[in-house]
């Protein structure tokens, strides 16, 4: 859930087939309840990009002692391929939700855009 | 008028409260007509006004501006005022973009005069003035710098030959906000604020070509310089990914000192820390250091619009004349004096998407409009155009000194997009007469005039409750997005 919520995320910033897996980074939730892990993998997900430059293809997560650590490979921005969509300025704590359900989590976050 | 458990009872014709009820401290009040609050009603916008009301400390009532929505916790179009000695600061009532804000320019240029120039002139504009997702400026900040900024806001660029002294006398708290420390500022908030001085940004930023087309009140007019026919450039933008990162970086801080202190809150959007704490002073500080980068970020803009319509348009600076009429923030938290139920005190006004509006008579305005009052500027959208107000008295007896900020959204943005898919908005918007240049052709679908309500509705509610008294009617010639 962790890592498609991070996928939706840069969706909403870039048409993410034109992002190359050439880079890996690591992202580490920390403990706390399950939306303060969401939120946290989510804003160091938004730094990335807001601070590196740097586009998430695909994310995959495994839990470690109640921590989730989330790998994502990307690239840095190329202007000639990729082109942004909107600016995200924050990932909100608005009306936050992970929920668990037959078929696994559902995760519900706001963005201000 | 009851809307799902909330009920509203109409106090006059463009006034609505909100009783108190459960944990509430005040009674809520929401300026609008009975045809906005129908709209109004269908989105979380009233939820969250009584929310705001649960907060320790706020004073009199939680107020709704007439382009109030939804928000993160406060909503967009609330203005909510702490006594200092018990209430508290919440990052969320203020929002991410900190001092996000308008400034007005006016030229010796007319409309007329200028028309045919227009498509060269937006053309550069668009080119010189970065703007659009993760754009860079021109100037490239030292950590010294950026330290000087975050202090001393519009000045800073006026020192470096960016702008005039009449610049800053035009602008808001001398485009300096007072108690800013450098050091409430995160290492990563800076960084992300080091090469993003002087742009634009995107979403809802913008600058803007508009002519005079009405006046209202002609001392106003004649006191900021507008004149039927007159150019104008509107230059609206706020303090970027630093301001975003110092209010993620403080709603952390909040939410801890809420733990620690027990206190509870609606919605945890609504962080919040008491004013005297260590916590609330070190977000105030950090918030003034934001709100000043904001003041040079549109400082830059300025100087960037004048350089350039002077060079297009061959002409020199006392030509062109293009002249701040003011700027002002509407993303802030201030320290004011206010009468509150008959007693003068010190407050600390929350304003989110919500312009200050001082009146007549008010010290802190400059000379030139103490006998008219504040200027405020009320972007609509990009097709019907924007007006010029002026603070009313009523503003400090009804809203701390507060009115709106703008038409407020009443699509979002994706059904925004859906409703033109297979259009081209920019080829439409030349039909009506506004040129656009955009960086992003997806904003500009989310930017659509039907996305947002009708300026004219906005502004007479305020008008009717003596908050701010329409000045002069602006029509957009131009538009310039990110």
């Amino acid at each position: 859930m962790c890592a498609a919520s991070v996928e939706a995320l840069f969706s909403l910033l870039t048409d993410r087939r034109k992002i190359r897996r050439s880079g890996r980074r690591a992202l580490d939730s920390g403990s706390g309840p399950p939306e303060e892990r969401l939120l946290s993998i989510l804003r160091q997900a938004l730094l990335l990009f807001s601070l590196d430059r740097f586009l998430v293809r695909d994310a995959g997560a495994i839990m470690r002692s109640g921590r989730i650590l989330v790998t994502v490979r990307g690239e840095p921005v190329d202007d000639a391929r990729h082109s942004a969509y909107r600016e995200i300025k924050a990932v909100t704590a608005h009306a936050l939700t992970v929920e668990e359900g037959p078929s696994g989590f559902t995760a519900r976050f706001v963005l201000d855009v | 008028m009851r809307f799902e458990e909330i009920s509203l009872s109409q106090v006059s014709e463009i006034a609505w409260e909100i009783p108190r009820t459960g944990g509430m401290l005040v009674p809520g009040l929401v300026f609008a007509s009975r045809e906005m609050m129908e709209d109004i009603v269908r989105d979380q916008a009233l939820r969250q006004v009584m929310n705001v009301a649960h907060l320790p400390g706020i004073l009199y009532r939680s107020i709704g501006m007439p382009d109030i929505h939804w928000g993160y916790g406060f909503p967009i179009g609330g203005v909510a005022a702490m006594d200092v000695a018990d209430g508290v600061i919440s990052p969320g009532g203020v929002g991410y973009d900190i001092n996000c804000g308008v400034r007005l320019l006016r030229s010796n240029l007319e409309t007329a005069t200028l028309r045919p120039r227009l498509p060269e002139l937006v053309a550069a504009l668009h080119r010189e003035v970065p703007s659009g997702v993760g754009s860079t400026g021109t100037v490239r900040l030292t950590a010294p710098e950026m330290d000087k900024v975050l202090t001393f806001g519009s000045r800073w660029a006026v020192s470096r030959g960016n702008g005039t002294g009449e610049d800053v006398e035009f602008t808001e708290g001398g485009g300096r906000l007072p108690g800013a420390d450098p050091d409430a500022v995160s290492d990563v908030a800076k960084k992300r604020g080091l090469d993003q001085l002087g742009t634009l940004g995107a979403g809802n930023h913008f600058l803007e070509i508009d002519e005079v087309e009405e006046v209202f009140f002609p001392e106003a007019a004649a006191a900021y310089g507008l004149l039927q026919g007159q150019a104008v450039f509107f230059v609206h933008s706020g303090s970027r990914g630093l301001g975003y990162q110092v209010c993620d970086d403080y709603l952390d801080v909040m939410a801890a000192y809420m733990r620690k202190h027990a206190l509870n809150v609606p919605d945890r959007q609504l962080a919040c820390a008491h004013i005297g704490s260590g916590e609330g002073r070190r977000y105030l500080s950090g918030l003034a250091a934001a709100a000043n980068y904001a003041f040079a970020n549109r400082q830059l803009l300025a100087y960037q619009v004048r350089e350039t319509v002077q060079r297009v348009l061959r002409l020199g600076p006392r030509d062109a004349g293009i002249r701040t009429v003011y700027d002002v923030g509407h993303n802030n938290a201030k320290f004011e004096n206010h009468e509150v139920d008959g007693r003068r005190r010190d407050v600390l006004v929350h304003r989110k998407g919500a312009t200050r509006a001082f009146p007549p008579g008010h010290p802190e305005l400059p000379a030139a409009y103490r006998d008219v009052g504040q200027p405020v500027f009320i972007p609509g959208d990009m097709g019907r155009g924007s007006f010029v107000l002026a603070g009313a008295p009523g503003a400090m007896r009804l809203s701390f000194a507060s009115t709106c900020h703008g038409a407020g959204r009443r699509m979002s943005r994706t059904s925004a997009r859906r409703s033109v898919r297979g259009k081209s908005v920019i080829a439409e918007m030349e039909r009506r007469g506004v040129l656009v240049a955009c960086t992003s052709r997806k904003t500009i679908a989310e930017e659509i005039p039907e996305a947002y309500k009708e300026v004219g509705t906005v502004v007479d509610v305020v008008d009717r409750a003596g908050i701010a008294r329409k000045v002069a009617r602006l029509r957009p010639l131009a538009v310039v997005k990110g």
